[in-house]
């Protein structure tokens, strides 16, 4: 059942491996290769501890030996017995699986590999074993691309290193001069064989200089020639992402995800040098303002192994000297780096010079660098976060890997990580739309519930007919078949998403001039989205109500999605105003919860102005206004005004009356049917009305109820607004004129 | 050995049954137990069933809602179920019928791709559950998923039957996840 273990360490070893006193700077950095031996290892803490740092004594040794053998010029290498190599061979696969190989090492690696000394297989071998310990030194990737203009290597070669390139590319340390050789790169999309790992790794590579028309026409020509290949689709869209002027065709909007990353073949590798690069930092940094290096509570540690930690990549150099202050580190190295940095006013003083990790996922857990990746409003920084966070969803999905249940806690931590980083940005990412697309047809509901949730009232403002087949429509089929809690969660995170969508639209409408929104859509278009996706909710409500057979607990969630959906002209200022079904109106008019009844009476109220301010505004700027509200929308509010005033304030509901014979209502002991729904009579309301009377003659037995009437009806009412029913209140005020009937 | 109707017996009084049909016998067993636990105010019957048609020669009570279990990284769990869908009445579908796929999340497993599995729910015009029901959890909430179905199938909800279920829960001609 249980086949597919990962072959990753528990959370418990790594509690141990990685205790504070050993997150020093001591193992981060050894650039030799002889280093490796101080290295703790971390499959043998069972072991005791002599024997344990015998063996890696020994395993740097051999290691060394190896390297040797590897660095002898070539004539001689070729010369010697294929014993010797196999031996070596095994001691750098041992090594680099258990422990990573240093930069150094990988640099040798990489230079043996491509430079065809061997055959194919040793160079096979070579590339699949190269995972670095920490960090792969810039260098020896320019050096090694170098080789690959010398032609010594075979095809397949170069394609595995691309793959293996694409692989670590998050664990290179620097990429400035890598994208010196952009141009290299792209002139290899030519190689048919090559072109969708070129296509891949240009992706994860371009900048926005680097898009040139140029080059747009090379891609469209290979388009015409090839077709529509997904990762020439994948580089277009990055173009057309930068400087959309350049690129006229059109591409699909929903195809989020172009590069499948079952092809990664260092994917347990890279899990564990990521969980090796935490080591350097354990205490996850919080989300916060003020100074960051607040300890976080006692926290299990493993919970955050996702999340590569923060390593400014030319933290490496100068480790050692942990006493440099802040001044010499800005004259030495011109930029911060990013461990240093830990209070907001630094970032003010520093964000010319700041550099972003090279792993991009540390971000999420620092709240100034949040900041900063804000307001700095590069693209290519924000698509490294996307590119890292979807292939990383992807990976660790729980319901994509055998669901055991350590697994599932970090995974839902994660999730929380990233739903923290969403609302301290207010902004949903792109990565958890397109995940959630994904993975919610698959869902079972259960795992991960509230986080799932939360992503999904994150999720960015979209075109709603869009998004139905893809999320609501899944959503929807949760919502029927499950229990009445689910769907009370459900509604809560589609209000959290309707205000999420609010709040971006009307911010974007005061930043930019209506005509221009960045999807492109005009503003009635949004607005017909916002309105869809409160008329779905409507929908859900009301049959969910009729599952649920009028539960009073789900109609509160309703009523509460509504308070939002009430408000949209007044509270967020855009042109809307969408009314609750009728179903829905009815149910809580005839409630027997006086709380629902205030709700109801308070949405009614808020509905009242925004459309008496929408017709005021109206009024005023009829040349300017756009949108004009349907008279349907008033005449619909209007009869449910009438039907509520009828039945709760002049006692006469229902305008064309009740088709029964007087006979017959007599018969049934309701000829009094009229007043029934009033503010006394209601059956919500009953209670409050009986204990009034009491309140006023303690010592009556009986109790008349239709004595309340003219002056005492006014006091009634004074006892029904200090009783906190303020929504009441506020519809008497505003609706009612109440001189007219007293 | 006949075609299995969905009317021809009258209902027993607040029990409501349902018959899981599939080729593993074990999950079948585990998912059974689970929907027993469950919370729910009707009495539930669970039958288990490795193919269709049953003998007729045992007394059994009507069948309110028929469940087909396919286990994704079984081929034969699908060919089962596919036979066994030639002795049921076509009348189970008009709601009270739907499918279950278990293990989809395993991609690396599956020896049938879900989309067969959407495809056969579609030409059946009844609904398609996902989920695994190795794993306790997701086991437990799918059970309560299945008996909330089942009340409504049996006709124990006021004012919903298995019809207007079956219409909501009608998917809209969604694009196959490969698009994305």
């Amino acid at each position: 059942m249980h086949a597919v273990m990962m072959p990753q360490k528990t959370g418990k070893n790594y509690q141990a491996q990685n205790r504070p006193s050993q997150g020093s700077s001591s193992y981060q950095t050894n650039l030799s290769a002889c280093e490796v031996k101080q290295k703790p290892s971390d499959s043998k803490e069972n072991n005791p501890m002599q024997d344990d740092e015998h063996a890696d004594d020994q395993d740097g040794d051999v290691l060394q030996i190896a390297m040797e053998y590897f660095e002898k010029d070539p004539i001689r290498s070729l010369r010697s017995k294929d014993k010797i190599l196999e031996k070596h061979l095994i001691t750098v696969e041992n090594v680099a699986w258990k422990n990573g190989l240093a930069p150094e090492t990988i640099d040798i690696l990489l230079n043996v590999a491509l430079s065809g000394r061997f055959g194919n297989a040793v160079n096979t071998r070579i590339l699949k074993c190269l995972i670095p310990a920490t960090l792969i030194s810039e260098d020896s990737v320019v050096k090694a691309v170098s080789w690959l203009c010398v032609g010594k290597c075979s095809g397949s070669t170069k394609v595995l290193f691309y793959r293996w390139l694409i692989a670590m590319f998050d664990f290179i340390d620097h990429k400035e001069q890598i994208n010196l050789l952009y141009g290299f790169f792209f002139a290899s999309l030519q190689d048919d064989v090559l072109c969708p790992y070129v296509c891949h790794l240009l992706y994860l590579l371009t900048k926005k200089e680097n898009v040139k028309p140029f080059r747009v026409r090379k891609l469209l020509d290979l388009q015409a020639k090839m077709g529509m290949q997904p990762h020439l689709q994948a580089l277009l869209s990055v173009y057309k992402f930068f400087v959309p002027t350049l690129i006229s065709v059109s591409l699909p909007v929903r195809k989020k995800i172009y590069f499948k990353n079952s092809e990664n073949l260092w994917k347990t590798a890279l899990l564990a040098v990521r969980q090796r690069n935490q080591g350097l930092c354990p205490e996850p940094r919080k989300l916060m303002l003020g100074p960051a290096n607040i300890r976080p509570l006692k926290r299990k540690w493993n919970s955050h192994s996702i999340i590569p930690v923060l390593n400014s990549s030319s933290h490496t150099t100068e480790c050692g000297k942990k006493e440099m202050n802040l001044s010499e580190y800005l004259s030495s190295s011109g930029s911060l780096p990013l461990e240093q940095l830990q209070r907001f006013p630094q970032l003010l003083e520093n964000i010319h010079c700041l550099e972003l990790p090279s792993q991009m996922g540390s971000v999420l857990n620092n709240s100034l660098l949040l900041h900063y990746i804000n307001c700095i409003r590069d693209e290519s920084v924000l698509l490294r976060l996307y590119h890292w966070l979807s292939q990383t969803l992807q990976e660790e999905c729980v319901w994509y890997k055998v669901n055991n249940y350590e697994n599932g806690k970090e995974f839902a931590s994660f999730l929380d990580t990233i739903i923290r980083a969403e609302s301290f940005l207010h902004e949903g990412f792109y990565s958890c739309e397109a995940f959630l697309y994904k993975s919610l047809p698959l869902w079972d509901g259960f795992c991960c519930r509230s986080q799932v949730l939360q992503l999904v009232s994150w999720i960015p403002f979209n075109n709603f007919s869009e998004m139905k087949p893809l999320l609501f429509d899944h959503l929807a089929h949760l919502f029927f078949t499950s229990t009445i809690y689910f769907k009370c969660s459900i509604i809560e995170s589609l209000k959290e998403l309707l205000q999420n969508w609010l709040l971006w639209l009307s911010k974007d409408i005061h930043v930019k001039p209506v005509t221009d929104s960045p999807l492109d859509t005009s503003l009635c278009e949004s607005m017909n989205s916002v309105f869809k996706l409160v008329h779905y909710v409507g929908w859900l409500s009301t049959i969910g109500m009729r599952l649920e057979s009028n539960s009073t607990f789900l109609m509160h969630f309703i009523l509460d999605f509504f308070e939002t959906a009430c408000d949209i002209y007044l509270i967020y200022n855009l042109p809307l105003v969408v009314l609750f079904p009728r179903a829905i109106f009815y149910s809580a008019l005839f409630t027997l919860d006086a709380s629902i009844l205030n709700q109801l009476c308070y949405i009614m109220h808020r509905y009242h102005k925004n459309l008496t301010a929408a017709k005021k505004n109206e009024l005023i700027q009829k040349a300017k206004s756009k949108l004009s509200f349907s008279s349907k929308t008033y005449k619909e509010f209007n009869c449910c005004l009438t039907t509520m005033v009828g039945c709760l304030w002049t006692s006469k509901p229902f305008k064309k009356g009740i088709r029964f014979s007087p006979e017959t209502l007599e018969k049934l002991g309701v000829e009094e049917h009229k007043r029934s729904l009033n503010l006394v009579y209601h059956s919500s309301l009953l209670g409050y009305a009986v204990s009034f009377l009491l309140q006023e003659t303690p010592e009556e037995k009986t109790i008349n109820l239709s004595s309340i009437q003219g002056k005492k009806w006014n006091l009634y009412l004074d006892y029904l607004f200090s009783e906190e029913l303020q929504g009441l209140k506020l519809f008497i005020e505003s609706c009612i004129r109440r001189s007219s009937v007293s | 050995m006949s075609v299995l109707r969905p009317l021809d017996k009258l209902p027993g009084l607040n029990t409501a049954t349902v018959l899981l049909v599939g080729a593993d016998d074990a999950l079948l067993q585990r998912l059974a137990d689970s929907m027993l636990k469950t919370d729910c105010a009707s009495e539930l019957r669970v039958h288990l069933a490795r193919s269709l048609p049953l003998p007729s020669n045992v007394n059994r009570p009507r069948v309110d809602l028929l469940v087909f279990v396919i286990n994704l990284h079984s081929k034969y769990s699908l060919q089962s179920v596919e036979k066994s869908l030639h002795h049921v009445d076509a009348s189970f579908f008009l709601g009270k019928a739907c499918f279950l796929a278990t293990g989809a999340g395993r991609e690396n497993l599956c020896s049938v791709h879900r989309n067969t599995i959407v495809r056969l729910a579609r030409t059946y015009r009844s609904p398609v559950l996902f989920c695994d029901l190795e794993v306790e959890g997701s086991r437990a909430a799918m059970a309560q998923r299945l008996a909330r179905m089942l009340q409504i199938s049996a006709g124990h909800v006021p004012g919903v039957s298995a019809m207007s279920l079956l219409s909501l829960l009608r998917s809209s001609e969604s694009p196959s996840l490969e698009d994305l």
